[in-house]
């Protein structure tokens, strides 16, 4: 996977810490039991640290990291 | 805002002599109150789809206190208020602020009440309306009051019965508020002395006003034609969009703050932010860069206490020797407007401060 789907992982496993073994890129992020807010502090960390924007409703729990990496990388080539 | 004026005439006091240091409000009386009834999350998960758990990961909160049938806002204020005063050793204040978001009454403000019920009729008395960021809000008007003359010693209450405008059936919102009133005096000072309210940092966002709100009520609804329904009367949170703007604002606020003062990070002893949840704090915290020992919160056992939050929260570290005399305290806040605000202050030596939870039904350990 691209480099995006790393630094995602990355910072799903700083604020959460899911088993490593459930990260896979078809996982969702209600299948690693992360709740609405720690999407948003998930949200504030990819902005923080890709400097784009992400609205509250882009992120949900039935997002795969796949779909998410998918998500950042078109706003990253915009 | 500046404790020192950028200008002479904006200010109403004659300029102190350029050899003394500005006059400043300074802190000198502080004490906390809860209501008797204690609502754990036990309590909760029996009437709610909820439990301990859950409650407890997401917000960090274990238990909180809610006023009795009858009892009002102003009934919180006055316990908390004269606790204050007896803290401070004082029998006697210019003005009573009362920052609260659940007013006794609509009509008139809360403050005038409350400092009759305190025999201080006679003194100047209004309530802020600033929600959550109401104690800041408050702070800044009381020191306002103190550094223009006009007072020379003001009690600030911040005060909440969020029980009263909370759906008791709405999980979201049911598991994280509780009913309190904390309370500090501040006198005439000067700026160098232990105790002095520095600089502050206040903000606001009206775009974001329905994001917490009581809908009906007011003179929105009460000139709308048609009904209104139960869910109107309650307060509503959107929560995902309020926890951004919440970590956003305050993270930004404390830094203002800092940067107006000229002070640094690792020169803050203590970070005592209006305890709103758990993850919100620590993940300010954690985007300041400040160490987890330095952040004060006592949201475990009292939830979101509103405009009560951070004087409780200094309450309860207060009789905790947690904070000592000559220590730097930055104060943040975040709440519905949007409004935000931060201060920056040296903790005084306080001569008696009761712990706030000793009073109404339940032991501190």
């Amino acid at each position: 996977m691209t480099s995006t789907y790393d630094q995602l992982v990355e910072i799903v496993t700083k604020l959460h810490n899911p088993p490593a073994d459930l990260i896979r890129p078809d996982v969702t992020f209600a299948q690693l039991d992360v709740d609405s807010l720690t999407l948003v502090e998930i949200s504030l960390r990819i902005e923080g640290d890709l400097g784009i924007r992400i609205e509250d409703n882009e992120l949900e729990e039935d997002l795969t990291l796949a779909a998410t990496t998918q998500l950042i990388d078109a706003k990253l080539a915009q | 805002m500046s404790s020192t004026p950028t200008h002479p005439t904006l200010s109403a006091a004659p300029p102190p002599p350029p050899a003394s240091p500005a006059r400043a409000a300074v802190l000198c009386g502080l004490a906390g109150w809860l209501p008797p009834i204690l609502v754990t999350n036990e309590d909760l998960s029996r009437r709610l789809d909820t439990s301990d758990t859950w409650i407890r990961t997401r917000t960090g909160i274990g238990r909180r206190h809610f006023a009795e049938p009858g009892q009002a806002t102003s009934d919180l204020a006055v316990e908390a208020g004269r606790r204050a005063l007896r803290s401070a050793g004082v029998g006697e204040v210019d003005a009573v602020v009362v920052a609260t978001t659940t007013p006794d009454r609509l009509c008139p403000a809360t403050a005038p009440l409350v400092a009759g019920r305190l025999g201080l009729t006679g003194a100047a008395a209004f309530d802020i309306s600033a929600v959550c960021t109401g104690f800041v809000y408050g702070l800044a008007s009381a020191a306002g009051l103190i550094t223009a003359g006009v007072a020379e010693r003001v009690l600030l209450i911040g005060a909440d019965t969020y029980s009263t405008i909370v759906d008791p059936r709405d999980r979201t919102n049911a598991i994280i508020f509780g009913d309190g009133a904390g309370a500090v005096v501040l006198r005439a000072g000067r700026a160098d002395e232990q105790g002095a309210v520095g600089h502050f940092d206040l903000g606001s966002d009206g775009a974001g006003e329905e994001l917490i709100m009581v809908a009906a009520g007011g003179s929105r609804q009460r000139s709308t034609p048609g009904p209104v329904s139960p869910q109107e009367r309650y307060f509503s949170m959107c929560g995902k969009q309020v926890y951004r703007h919440a970590v956003t604002r305050m993270t930004a606020s404390a830094r203002a703050t800092l940067t107006l003062a000229d002070r640094k990070v690792d020169e803050i002893d203590h970070f005592v932010p209006h305890q709103a949840n758990l993850r919100i704090l620590r993940t300010v915290a954690d985007e300041l860069g400040l160490p987890p020992e330095r952040l004060v919160t006592n949201v475990e056992s009292v939830g979101n206490t509103g405009a009560a939050s951070i004087p409780l929260a200094l309450a309860d570290a207060a009789t905790r020797t947690t904070l000592q005399p000559g220590e730097r305290v930055l104060i943040t806040a975040f709440g519905g407007g949007l409004t935000w605000g931060s201060c920056l202050l040296t903790w005084p030596a306080l001569s008696r401060t009761d712990h706030p939870y000793t009073i109404g039904g339940t032991q501190q350990s």
